[in-house]
């Protein structure tokens, strides 16, 4: 994305882009409260907006892996997102999640955020998740911890269990570090072309394309639409019937601007000679280093896998 | 319900993608033919929309907020298949820019959200609207209850996903490798958050569009309507439905239905062999003569028990008797289906004869 690009995305006004002082994140003061609907889709736009803009920068910088041919980087993501997923042992997984670590840091990732990134939310909702199922009540087997008796059996954490909650949250950190280590070191725009390059079809990446450039000119018309509703309101919002008839207005609204958009968006490619399909620059080429890259992951792959057999079953 | 990575094993995300890619394939076919080429503009666009619809937080009757995937919104607008192109799209800016759903069950994301969602959305719509006005409250009623219904539905899909690894995958210890939880437990934790709560929210945001519409834009409403009258406009004829759509239709829901089997504990009344018979229970001293004799009178069946391997792997067995089952009841639909259509239409002719001869 190019710097103009950037520039005209900003939009949204700083005020809303930073954390406000002094408030907890349900925007209140004091007496504790559940965020309005209104507030809480405002921050939610604004924190697109700020986590988009952050992998533009990021992947801008000098590192190990924005050095890599995104079509290689894609493949190799693929192929160690199936090895983490068929290793069955959880040494392998805290192995691969090192690496993912050593390369976020080679590749001059701030550490500290890469991890906050990948752990906030769903490894982390994941654990929680995960908790009852190492009880024997859900999965059954040698109970290692007693908690209870229920009729003269004991009942606890079993071995089967908390081996399973610990291969289930280290695979999906491992697996969206893998992700995230991708989409900050590539950017949007080189992404894409690689994914068509991958085979899939140009159609796809018209349409995703076109899609990422109007999701920024269509929050700046939600937020706007919200904005406006705030501004007219007195008071807290309310959590009622008018709330519910403004949200169907807002999204009929928005579904309507949408069509007159797309009407207008595809008259404006017809008069620029757009006749159904479009020609892509393909400007990548594999250099040695690329290939060399190629050949560490095929080989870390390897590694997991066998050393995940060696390992045991 | 955006599952990440790491909840389904590899395998079943191949599943995944074994059912969503030819439903692409189609979509884009499907799409290309209703808006020529301005299907890449419209979209991308709609995608976008569809993107920011999960950004909605939807106030619910009991003070919470909840946010909708906007499936069956889209598919009201503009048609299903269209739906299955912009909620796919929606759902890979989701999984490559914000890390929310995995890249390898991106397959199995978009079977729930991006296919099933819509269609048994605007099924239950469709079939709820009937033949009423465009501009009737019985649409907006029926948007509201077909969104309510494909977000159920794709959250039904996903619980069935995530009971199913640990029957599948384990280790030799019995330890599950992927999603740890069995059928009896995912299907009643996901349904209750989304027959209360997401589903609700999935509700008031289609209805609402749909009355928003009605009331201020009913060209866009007419976009995907032809020929369905608005204040007093004649209807155009019904579109009858075709045996194969019928059919597949059919076996369709059966297949998303097949795995509850594993779910049914113990066995049903008056199945039971011979010797597992409680006979103490029925006051009996002895199992009945004639019972004895005809148990057992046809031992040829194809897969005995819902088994061909004798036991060998019984997972397998039950899967592939399920897949022939399902496959012959669907030629039977089919049959069916094609003889009473048959029949109408020769009816339909000699009447015409009759009409004719009469004049």
């Amino acid at each position: 994305m190019s710097e103009q690009a950037v520039d005209e995305r900003v939009q949204v006004p700083q005020w809303l882009l930073q954390k406000e002082l002094a408030m907890c994140p349900c925007g209140c003061i004091g007496k504790r409260k559940k965020g309005g609907y209104l507030r809480k889709t405002l921050n939610g736009g604004a924190g697109l907006l700020r986590q988009v803009m952050f992998s533009d920068d990021t992947a801008r910088q000098r590192g190990l892996l924005q050095r890599v041919d995104p079509r290689v980087k894609f493949l190799s993501m693929i192929v160690l997102l199936v090895a983490a997923g068929l290793a069955r042992n959880i040494p392998t997984l805290v192995a691969v999640y090192a690496v993912t670590l050593a390369l976020a840091a080679a590749s001059r990732l701030p550490v500290g955020f890469f991890i906050k990134r990948v752990w906030l939310f769903v490894p982390i909702f994941t654990g929680i998740v995960v908790l009852p199922a190492t009880l024997s009540v859900v999965t059954h087997g040698d109970v290692v911890l007693t908690l209870w008796h229920w009729h003269g059996r004991a009942e606890g954490f079993t071995s089967q269990g908390l081996t399973s909650a610990g291969l289930v949250v280290s695979r999906v950190a491992v697996s969206i570090s893998l992700v995230v280590l991708l989409t900050l070191t590539t950017p949007w725009v080189r992404l894409l072309a690689a994914l068509r390059s991958v085979g899939v079809p140009r159609i796809f990446i018209l349409i995703i394309g076109m899609a990422y450039r109007y999701i920024f000119l269509l929050l700046n018309t939600v937020t706007d639409m919200y904005q406006a509703r705030t501004s007219r309101t007195i008071g807290a919002a309310k959590h009622d019937g008018g709330a519910r008839a403004f949200l169907g207005a807002s999204g009929g609204a928005l579904f309507g601007k949408a069509n007159q958009l797309s009407e207008e968006v595809h008259q404006a490619m017809t008069a620029r000679g757009y006749r159904g399909d479009a020609r892509t620059l393909q400007a990548f080429r594999l250099t040695g280093f690329d290939i060399a890259a190629a050949l560490c992951c095929a080989a870390l792959a390897a590694a997991i896998l066998i050393g995940d057999h060696f390992l045991g079953n | 319900m955006h599952i990440p990575d790491g909840y389904l094993s590899p395998q079943t995300c191949a599943v995944g993608y074994a059912i969503t890619v030819p439903a692409w394939a189609v979509a884009v076919r499907r799409v290309q033919r209703v808006v020529r080429n301005r299907h890449v503009p419209t979209l991308a666009v709609l995608a976008a929309v569809s993107f920011l619809v999960m950004m909605f937080n939807i106030p619910i009757p009991d003070g919470t907020t909840a946010h909708a995937i906007g499936a069956t919104i889209i598919a009201i607008l503009l048609g299903p298949w269209a739906a299955v192109l912009a909620v796919s799209v929606a759902l890979g800016f989701q999984a490559l820019l914000f890390g929310d759903g995995g890249v390898l069950a991106f397959g199995f994301n978009c079977a729930n959200m991006a296919v099933l969602a819509p269609f048994v959305g605007y099924g239950v719509y469709k079939l709820i609207a009937g033949r009423s006005e465009l501009t009737a409250p019985r649409r907006a009623l029926a948007a509201a209850v077909g969104g309510y219904a494909g977000i159920n539905a794709a959250a039904f899909a996903a619980a069935i996903e995530f009971g199913l690894q640990p029957d599948l995958f384990h280790n030799a210890a019995g330890a599950p490798l992927y999603a740890p939880y069995h059928l009896d437990q995912t299907i009643p934790a996901m349904m209750l958050a989304h027959l209360t709560i997401a589903g609700i929210a999935e509700g008031i945001l289609t209805g609402g569009v749909v009355a928003y519409l009605q009331r201020a834009n009913l060209p866009l409403l007419r976009v995907n309507h032809a020929g369905v009258a608005a204040d007093g406009e004649k209807a155009a004829a019904p579109r009858r439905g075709r045996p194969l759509r019928v059919a597949l239709g059919a076996v369709a829901v059966m297949a998303v239905l097949t795995p509850l089997g594993l779910l049914a504990p113990g066995g049903a009344f008056g199945e039971d062999a011979p010797e597992d018979l409680d006979l103490h229970k029925y006051g009996l001293s002895a199992v009945p003569s004639g019972l004895n004799k005809y148990n057992g009178f046809w031992h040829h069946a194809l897969f005995d028990g819902y088994d061909f391997t004798s036991d060998a792997h019984p997972t397998i067995g039950y899967i592939v008797s399920a897949v022939v089952g399902i496959a012959i009841v669907g030629a039977a639909i089919f049959l069916i289906t094609a003889a009473v259509r048959w029949a109408a239409a020769r009816r339909g002719a000699t009447r015409r004869h009759e009409t004719a001869e009469q004049s």
